[in-house]
């Protein structure tokens, strides 16, 4: 028997996964209160239809405002400091260190400081994803091979044309994957915040409908932040191939490759 | 030796000189006054030769070069490139081809050849047809939209060269480009690069620690003691071309090479 491709057992997995969601409910192994079926999810989400998609929006504005502040403070802080040795000497160690630290307490102060709207969320998830952006950044920087520059310098490149032709195509790789999971942490935590403080949003209706004891709704909401980070996820992947289409290059054509013994003259005695 | 003279005469260069090297030393900064690197060198390579500097690992040889090229300061002395010193890289006097093959992973095959004339802005057409005669030139013809990772170690190495010779530039210095190819790349490599020596007719500096290498490849061998590098011995090679791979078997070659291998067992 062949072996499935890797991409059909995933989507196997995945409906027998919404499969058993909506299967074991109904068998009343687990209380509704614990897990409503897929199918009454489904219903109070097209109920509430209005409902949901207003919050998603808000949610959608405070996520792209916050990756915004994310990725371009991170990138810029990220070049200054894998690139000018006195800064990576000073802060380096700094911002490493305050990524270790639960930003999350810091959110009350923000809502002190920005009120409860949608400010203190994008300050606070901004925040968050600043960290592994800026890190990645300089991290990318640093771990150019020094061979590039020589090379580059020797055919005449001027320090703006190094930057432009070699360090920012060098450090891409490095700095997308900051960019993926900066945008990841931009999302946890704007539903994060909205969770904890807040009077709109996604992570709000998690948190209203759980108070009131509403299971479907407090599913239906989580059901929408999933979709949301999935599509993400994807968005961001398919992205990263456009932009880096030579490190997979050689595995999308290893069939229609011409032999090198055709083009490369053998070498005469003679 | 008589078919040397006519091989300078044919090059019609006969006398003279691409690069001079004059009082050259060199010490790495450091504590107590820093570490001598290059000392006393004085040296001259005449126009259209192939010239290689042998040299146990860490004698400066590859310093050298990188002054010859602009890359790197020299302490003392000065070095004189056609007949001007070279502070700053000049791509259109010299072209570099390094050890690593130091290709840019990002760019494709013809991209890669082209970046130096891309730097200086030629249009786009222009750029293609010089750097399509580059890669056919170098023998690798259906492979300009590969990218460096689908390439064989050899395949790069002759994509290097291919850049290095783009902007046609008179002096080629090369830094052991084929310390990373196994043997028998390294030996189809040598004579290629014979083989397109003798249509681009450039002057050659080549870098090696390979004796046989060396005697194969050069007019003119110098050979560098351990660090502080200075030059201890300079040996005309005289095999006539072009050079055929039965030439290693015989004893002008053996001698050649055992003379380099003396001088240098001399000095370790």
């Amino acid at each position: 028997m062949r072996r499935p491709a890797p991409a059909t057992v995933r989507w196997m997995v995945l409906v027998a996964l919404l499969a058993l969601w909506e299967v074991v409910p109904l068998t009343g192994a687990l209380p509704e209160l614990f897990l409503p079926a897929l199918s009454k999810t489904l219903t109070v989400l097209w109920i509430d239809r209005d409902i949901y998609f207003a919050a998603l929006l808000v949610t959608l504005y405070e996520v792209a405002l916050s990756m915004l502040i994310a990725c371009g403070l991170g990138i810029l802080a990220g070049a200054l400091v894998g690139g000018l040795a006195v800064l990576r000497i000073l802060l380096l160690p700094i911002f490493s260190s305050l990524y270790a630290v639960p930003i999350v307490i810091l959110y009350p102060i923000f809502t002190a400081w920005f009120g409860i709207g949608s400010s203190s969320k994008i300050a606070f998830a901004g925040i968050y994803g600043f960290f592994p952006v800026m890190l990645s950044t300089a991290a990318g920087i640093r771990t150019i091979d020094p061979q590039f520059l020589l090379a580059a310098r020797s055919m005449g490149a001027t320090l703006p044309q190094q930057i432009t032709r070699v360090i920012i195509p060098a450090s891409l790789p490095t700095v997308f994957a900051g960019l993926r999971l900066g945008g990841a942490l931009a999302i946890i935590g704007v539903v994060v915040s909205e969770m904890l403080t807040a009077s709109a949003g996604i992570g709000y209706l998690v948190t209203l409908n759980r108070t009131i004891l509403d299971s479907p709704r407090v599913f239906a909401a989580i059901l929408a932040i999933l979709v949301l980070s999935i599509a993400y996820y994807m968005l961001a992947r398919a992205l990263e191939s456009r932009m880096l289409v030579w490190q997979t290059a050689g595995r999308r054509r290893t069939s229609s490759a011409p032999q090198i013994a055709a083009t490369v003259p053998a070498p005469s005695a003679a | 030796m008589q078919h040397l003279a006519n091989l300078n005469e044919l090059r019609g260069q006969a006398g003279e000189i691409a690069i001079k090297v004059e009082g050259l030393s060199h010490v790495y900064p450091g504590a107590d006054g820093g570490v001598p690197a290059l000392a006393d060198i004085d040296m001259s390579v005449g126009k259209g030769r192939f010239v290689v500097i042998v040299g146990p690992s860490g004698c400066g040889k590859t310093s050298l070069l990188m002054m010859m090229a602009g890359l790197r300061r020299q302490s003392q002395g000065r070095i004189l490139c056609l007949g001007q010193p070279i502070p700053e890289p000049d791509p259109q006097r010299v072209g570099v081809v390094f050890q690593e093959a130091s290709l840019f992973p990002w760019l494709s095959t013809l991209d890669n050849i082209e970046f130096p004339l891309s730097l200086r802005g030629m249009p786009r057409a222009e750029r293609r047809r010089r750097s399509q005669a580059m890669l056919s030139l170098v023998g690798l013809e259906g492979f300009g939209e590969r990218y460096p990772h689908e390439l064989s170690g050899g395949m790069k190495q002759r994509v290097s060269i291919a850049r290095g010779l783009v902007q046609d530039p008179p002096v080629l210095l090369m830094d052991e480009p084929f310390a990373a190819l196994d043997e028998q790349t390294r030996m189809t490599m040598g004579h290629e690069l014979l083989r397109i020596w003798s249509t681009a007719r450039k002057t050659v500096v080549f870098v090696t620690h390979s004796l046989t290498e060396a005697v194969y490849l050069a007019d003119e061998v110098l050979v560098m003691s351990p660090r502080p590098g200075r030059l201890i011995d300079h040996i005309e090679v005289g095999l006539p071309r072009p050079r055929t791979y039965e030439m290693m078997a015989t004893e002008v070659f053996g001698k050649l090479r055992n003379r380099i291998w003396q001088q240098i067992r001399k000095t370790v």
